[in-house]
């Protein structure tokens, strides 16, 4: 019952077929002491004639030697059976005895050339298992034709009946031994095949891979060139409204100043004069906050400090902090603007966060860069607990830093202090 | 700030790449009976100027050609240190506290660094470029406002009064006792009273001088 959980349980209909689906198994396992077993079986089977003719046992153990090494040496083995079988035909070797068929009888042990002739045809190519059937039927021939049945009562018969057991023995082993050979050429060609379709599919699948790494190479300079671009249209934006509009507007409002201040010295202040006063300084009031706001946006665009180096650019912040920022910049080689700028929003926005959020007492900002990279990492003596969160400012950094496939790392344990940590290419 | 005394015509120079700003400050300028030797758009023009014509005061932006970085600071600086006696306003788009100190930490007096915004209250603007001719400071209050927000000294700052911090933001723009005392609407004698009481809680060396004054207010709040 417990058994029948096993995949093999169901097969095992009675004690017999197991024990001889697993003898069979064992010789399968272990060939080499089926060989020995065979080998033994034959010796034995020789016994009664060796005890009679010494010469018999000697031929008997070589031909037994020879199927013991007929799986590494099939040949060989063959070869050495053939000799031994031709020296008993050259020399009369014949068994004490009655005759079994006609005149001709062949001793136990030269059962083991059937055997080592399905070895050859199992193991060697056609031509040599053809050679070695050859040789056989021609051995038969002459050991009929020597110990001749044609000397018998009835010649024809006994040469017919001796040579269609001698052919049928040869034949089959020979048949045999090709058929097991077709199947394992055959098992062979299908394997070749499943390899040949696997290696192809392997092919294959490292030709998609190269392309992906070939367009994923692509896409690298496609990203570095667009975002260099990108930083490159905003810092021509900002320096287009600083020589456009900002110092137009700034014009504008200097001349609004003026006219108010002339309208103020000499217009009579009642009625329309008052009113005219009143839109002017209106007009003027609204030109000096879209100045501001104009400063605010273009700043926030590309802060031209920038331009200066990221170095004078983190100076400027850590100057207009409201928590005290110490610097420790070391910075050998200057990255990309896109880098700098990147690094730079970063900065401002970790400041502005530790102002609003950490009641830090102080902050330090520590960079290195060199042409490995650019590395920076803000820290605070605060209360610590900064996450990033959906639509917060630490995400929003995140997102800037994988543009450039940078890195952000955030240490902010409860009770502080907290230590951001920032990684970029030296460009994009 | 009318209460200051009237100076007399001065000989200015402009340096500002954008034509339209360079034209509206010599019109203006030229309106309230100023001279406008020469009005140039870069850096070397500005100092082949100011070194021909010994103007008492150039106004020169921050940003010009062919970098559109600093120029305008550095030839200040070249100025000041050349001639000494002509007077600098450095005005830009930006102010940035580096900048400002740069231009500071060499001149005795006649230095000024605003905003470009404050052109556009005339009067205060005209009077700036007057107060630095005459060897004045000026010093934007933006400016003033990012060294009081970032001062390390925020806690000897919180030992001022809200108007001993008024009075100090008016002292670090380069203001005159008798010009705060205008601003605030208070007597002379109490801007006194006042600036005592700031230096003794900052420990600063009283100064009569308002350049002194300016630059030891700077330099406190930076340090």
């Amino acid at each position: 019952m417990q058994r029948r959980s096993e995949p093999t349980g169901s097969l095992r209909t009675g004690p017999y077929a197991v024990t001889m689906r697993d003898a069979w198994a064992w010789l399968r396992r272990h060939p080499w002491e089926a060989d020995v077993a065979l080998a033994g079986a034959i010796l034995v089977g020789s016994l009664g004639q060796a005890t009679a003719d010494p010469l018999i046992g000697v031929v008997s153990l070589a031909l037994a030697a020879a199927v013991v090494a007929r799986r590494k040496y099939p040949l060989q083995a063959f070869a050495v059976a053939a000799t031994v079988a031709a020296l008993q035909v050259t020399y009369g070797l014949t068994p004490a005895g009655g005759y079994l068929v006609g005149a001709w009888q062949p001793t136990v042990a030269d059962v083991a050339l059937a055997v080592l002739l399905y070895t050859l045809a199992a193991h060697t190519p056609p031509r040599t298992s053809v050679a070695g059937l050859g040789v056989c039927v021609a051995l038969s021939a002459i050991a009929i034709e020597r110990w001749g049945p044609a000397h018998s009562a009835h010649p024809l018969d006994s040469i017919l009946a001796a040579a269609a057991l001698l052919g049928c023995v040869s034949l089959t082993a020979w048949v045999v031994g090709e058929s097991v050979a077709y199947r394992h050429r055959a098992a062979y060609y299908a394997s070749l095949e499943a390899r040949a379709a696997q290696l192809e599919a392997e092919r294959d699948a490292q030709a998609r891979i190269a392309a992906a790494a070939e367009r994923a190479r692509e896409l690298e300079v496609r990203r570095a060139r667009a975002v260099d671009q990108s930083a490159a249209r905003l810092r021509r934006i900002e320096r287009d409204l600083h020589d456009g509009a900002q110092v137009r507007l700034a014009a504008l409002a200097m001349t609004l100043g003026e006219i108010k201040e002339n309208v103020e010295s000499s217009a009579d202040l009642a009625g329309d004069g008052g009113r005219t006063q009143m839109l002017i300084s209106a007009a003027h009031r609204n030109a000096k906050e879209t100045l501001t706001e104009l400063r605010d946006l273009a700043r926030g665009i590309h802060p031209p400090v920038l331009d200066q180096g990221i170095g004078p650019a983190l100076h400027s912040l850590a100057e207009t902090s409201a928590v005290p920022v110490r610097l420790a910049l070391d910075i050998k080689h200057r990255p990309s603007p896109a880098i700098e700028a990147i690094a730079y929003f970063c900065a401002a926005e970790l400041l502005a966060n530790v102002a609003k959020h950490s009641s830090a007492s102080k902050a330090e900002i520590s960079v290195t860069s060199d042409r490995e990279g650019f590395g920076m990492e803000v820290s605070d003596d605060g209360s610590g607990q900064a996450a990033l969160s959906p639509e917060g400012g630490l995400e929003g950094l995140l997102e800037r830093v994988l543009t450039v496939d940078g890195q952000l790392a955030i240490d902010s344990p409860a009770g502080g202090p907290t230590r951001i940590t920032i990684s970029l290419p030296g460009h994009a | 700030m009318n209460g200051t005394e009237e100076p007399g015509p001065l000989r200015v120079v402009i340096a500002e790449d954008a034509a339209i700003m360079r034209d509206g400050l010599t019109q203006t300028l030229t309106r309230r009976g100023h001279q406008v030797v020469a009005a140039v758009a870069d850096g070397d023009s500005l100092l082949r100027a100011v070194s021909e014509l010994q103007p008492n005061v150039a106004v020169i932006d921050v940003r010009m050609p062919p970098t559109h970085c600093d120029e305008g600071l550095q030839a200040a600086q070249a100025i000041k240190r050349d001639h000494p006696g002509v007077g600098v306003l450095v005005f830009s788009q930006y102010i940035e506290t580096r900048s400002a100190a740069e231009l500071f930490a060499g001149a005795r007096g006649g230095v000024g660094y605003l905003l470009k915004d404050r052109v556009a209250d005339v009067g205060d603007f005209i009077e700036a470029i007057s107060q630095v001719a005459r060897g004045g400071t000026v010093l934007d209050p933006e400016v003033v406002r990012h060294l009081l927000t970032a001062s390390r000294r925020a806690d000897a700052l919180a030992a001022l009064t809200p108007r001993e911090r008024e009075v100090l933001s008016l002292i670090a723009e380069g203001r005159s006792n008798t010009a705060i005392a205008e601003t605030l609407v208070i007597s002379p004698g109490v801007v006194e009273k006042h600036v005592a009481g700031i230096f003794a809680k900052l420990g600063l060396l009283p100064s009569d001088n308002d350049n002194r004054r300016v630059i030891a207010a700077m330099k406190y709040l930076q340090s």
